[in-house]
């Protein structure tokens, strides 16, 4: 209102309002701005709507009015004024002015006005794409006052619209949202967290699967783990994968020899356990990695390696490079068949025998944990047991000493008949046999020397013997963790005996000597 | 706006009211009402009658008339005592309320618009209520065409607590054409019935 002071001083002056509409973007086609644009670097001023009020006031003086010319003149004003009024919410300004108001701050435009009494006229091109109406002057004694606008009918290349076509929304239910992709307990982990575990509880569920997850929108469903769990479990190798998966690898699924989560690595039996428990994964150590490439699987060079557990050392000791490789295709086989439409809990068919051996054949697990990431081997601990079991069945083992089948400690027990002694030997034996295929030796060993005696009477004898044994076991089961050979235990086998022997014989003298002093 | 009075011996000048903006819900127009709650009301009334006719008389052709008037108080005579009604302005909206071709229960007869075979549904709907806001604009800017061109026929404000002129709003199913009264009026630029009577809203404000 400010601006519109000195109009009134100069009456005869007509009164110019531009609408001005000030975009940001500087307005390529100069011709369709005006020429009293600013046409900074940053914004464009455009003219899009020019009122004209004049008053044409007559030199001479007007007669004196009458009441009845004021009423006249009274409803063709309000008529007018109402006029502009309407056709003011009528024009192409008004509805961008609304379109300001609503998005204040998301609109790359600005409405201005500018009040003058003298403005340069339009060019030719302008007035082509603008309208002009004037409403019919009032007479207003002396003179009469006019009305007209100039405005253009089309905002459009303006793009106002686009502007303020994405305006500012808050999204009320955003971690609603976020919860319902994942289960409820996931709500606070970020995306990388999230597809961490996913693909553990994959490897966990197919750890002979290793390949990268085809991540599918379908993956992000809110169903609980286990169900995810099931849902992988019918996998094969999917074709598609994405490289970003590798990238979302959490560390422990590597096979660095550090380790990974510190809590799970607290030790060989812990590991096992938790081998046996199928817990969480962790990135062993592979201390035998360094050994020999001899115990390392065979099939070195075949492509799908990754997916089979390595043999272990015994079984490639004995084992034919020809043997080997088909033992490894049928054992690949086997692991095919058996991740395509096996549940997680393993094979269906499993022998006790099998079962009996996975439950204590623990030795050549460890192998097999040192040679790869323990969720491979918790998935296959029993499929590949099913699989050695078969390939090595129709083999001839003259060997006693290959361990493929250990007696359970009860079998051992049941052996020896004494009493304590026998049960504390078996305990001993059922603990160094998960320790080493050498502490098996060293069993068979203590077997034959604990079995019954030859004569009854010498019960006292044996039993001192077999203290002595066992005191001498002790050290010498030190000795028996050695790699050994069947020469060296059929030696010491001799020696034993000879040491038997001579016992017998000692205590045949005292014997037949203190019957003499009887008599 | 609507707050200019002329404070003279004889007070000739309508009950303030402050002019109201209104929103269309279906376009972009704002078009302005006198901002007298009873006379929104009334109009309204006539609103609802009119469509409670186009729905117990469908594809029929209605008119509604917007006339005002000034009361001259006729010499009483023996029989009658009427007071007669000279209507100095007369508005005649001719609405043919047709039901949408796609089978929507809508009362809009929509001009007609050029759609192409390809468009999908939603772009044809879009295409028509584009085409019908702008009808609407210039029917607006129309109303105010006439109402500026012709001005001396208004007749002095009468004494009366009001906001506007006397009037009177007629719903029938005669219509004039050419200056006749014609019973079935050409089908021609049928409207929206509730956005003409906006434009009463209009008439009446100015």
């Amino acid at each position: 209102m400010d601006s519109l002071s000195f109009w009134n001083r100069t009456l005869m002056e007509p009164m110019i309002i531009d609408i001005i509409l000030v975009q940001e973007s500087p307005n390529p086609s100069s011709e369709l701005t005006s020429p009293a644009a600013s046409g900074t670097e940053a914004s464009t001023e455009t003219v899009i709507e020019r009122w004209m009020v004049q008053y044409e006031g007559q030199r001479l003086m007007a007669p004196q009015i009458g009441e009845a010319t004021y009423k006249k003149m009274y409803r063709k004003s309000i008529i007018l004024l109402r006029s502009v009024h309407a056709m003011l919410r009528l024009l192409p300004a008004y509805k961008a002015f609304r379109k300001l108001c609503s998005l204040k701050q998301n609109c790359d435009f600005v409405i201005n006005y500018k009040v003058c009494s003298f403005s340069s006229p339009f060019s030719r091109a302008e007035e082509e794409s603008m309208k002009k109406y004037s409403f019919v002057p009032i007479d207003i004694q002396p003179g009469r006052l006019s009305v007209s606008v100039i405005y253009r009918e089309d905002l459009s290349d303006f793009n106002l619209d686009v502007l303020v076509s994405c305006p500012p929304q808050i999204i009320t239910d955003y971690v609603e949202r976020g919860n319902q992709i994942l289960p409820p307990h996931f709500s606070d982990l970020t995306a990388g967290q999230v597809v961490c575990i996913r693909m553990f509880l994959h490897h966990r569920a197919n750890p002979l699967g290793s390949p990268p997850l085809h991540r599918s929108p379908y993956e992000y469903s809110p169903s609980p783990t286990e169900t995810y769990i099931h849902r992988n479990q019918n996998q094969r190798f999917p074709t598609h994968q994405k490289t970003t998966s590798d990238d979302l690898l959490s560390p422990p699924f590597s096979s660095s020899p550090s380790p990974s989560p510190p809590t799970y690595l607290s030790g060989g039996n812990t590991v096992q356990s938790r081998l046996r428990s199928e817990t969480a994964p962790v990135s062993i150590p592979h201390p035998m990695m360094g050994r020999s490439p001899r115990f390392l699987s065979p099939n070195l060079s075949d492509p799908s390696r990754h997916s089979l557990p390595p043999l272990s050392p015994r079984n490639t000791r004995y084992d034919p490079s020809s043997h080997e490789s088909s033992s490894g295709i049928r054992s690949m086989r086997r692991l095919d068949s058996l991740r395509a439409g096996e549940s997680s809990s393993g094979p269906i068919n499993v022998s006790p025998k099998v079962a009996r051996d996975a439950k204590e054949d623990s030795g050549r697990f460890s192998s097999l944990l040192s040679s790869g990431s323990s969720p491979r081997v918790g998935f296959s601990r029993s499929s590949s047991r099913l699989s050695f079991q078969d390939d090595f069945g129709d083999c001839d083992f003259s060997c006693p000493f290959i361990v493929d089948d250990v007696d359970p400690p009860d079998s051992q027990a049941s052996l020896n008949p004494d009493g304590t002694k026998s049960s504390e030997v078996s305990s001993q034996a059922s603990s160094t046999a998960k320790k080493s295929q050498d502490a098996a030796v060293g069993i068979l060993v203590h077997m034959l020397k604990t079995a019954p005696p030859l004569r009854q009477d010498s019960g006292y004898y044996t039993s001192q013997s077999s203290k002595i044994e066992f005191e001498g076991e002790v050290g010498a089961a030190s000795e028996f963790f050695k790699p050994r050979k069947t020469s060296d235990a059929l030696e010491e086998l001799k020696v034993y005996k000879e040491m038997k022997d001579l016992l017998l014989s000692k205590s045949a003298a005292r014997l037949v000597g203190k019957e003499k002093r009887w008599t | 706006m609507g707050s200019l009075t002329l404070q003279t011996s004889s007070d000739f000048s309508f009950r303030a009211s402050a002019p109201k903006d209104i929103d269309l819900e279906l376009f972009e127009i704002t078009y302005v009402q006198c901002g007298d709650v009873e006379l929104e009301r009334k109009i309204d009334e006539k609103i609802d009658q009119f469509i409670d006719k186009v729905e117990k008389h469908p594809n029929k052709k209605n008119q509604i008339c917007l006339s005002f008037y000034e009361v001259k108080n006729k010499q009483a005579t023996w029989f009658s005592n009427k007071v007669e009604r000279l209507h100095w302005e007369q508005w005649y909206i001719n609405l043919n309320v047709t039901q949408n071709p796609k089978g929507h229960s809508g009362k809009s007869h929509l001009p007609k618009v050029e759609v192409n075979p390809g468009d999908t549904a939603a772009e044809a709907r879009r295409a028509r209520r584009t085409a019908l806001e702008c009808s609407l604009r210039d029917i607006l800017f129309q109303i105010i065409r006439f109402v500026n061109e012709k001005r001396d026929h208004v007749p002095p404000i009468p004494n009366l607590d009001g906001v506007s002129f006397p009037y009177e709003i007629t719903i029938s199913r005669f219509c004039f054409w050419d200056g006749h009264v014609q019973e079935n009026a050409p089908n021609w630029a049928s409207y929206n019935a509730q956005l003409i009577s906006k434009a009463f809203e209009l008439v009446r404000f100015l």
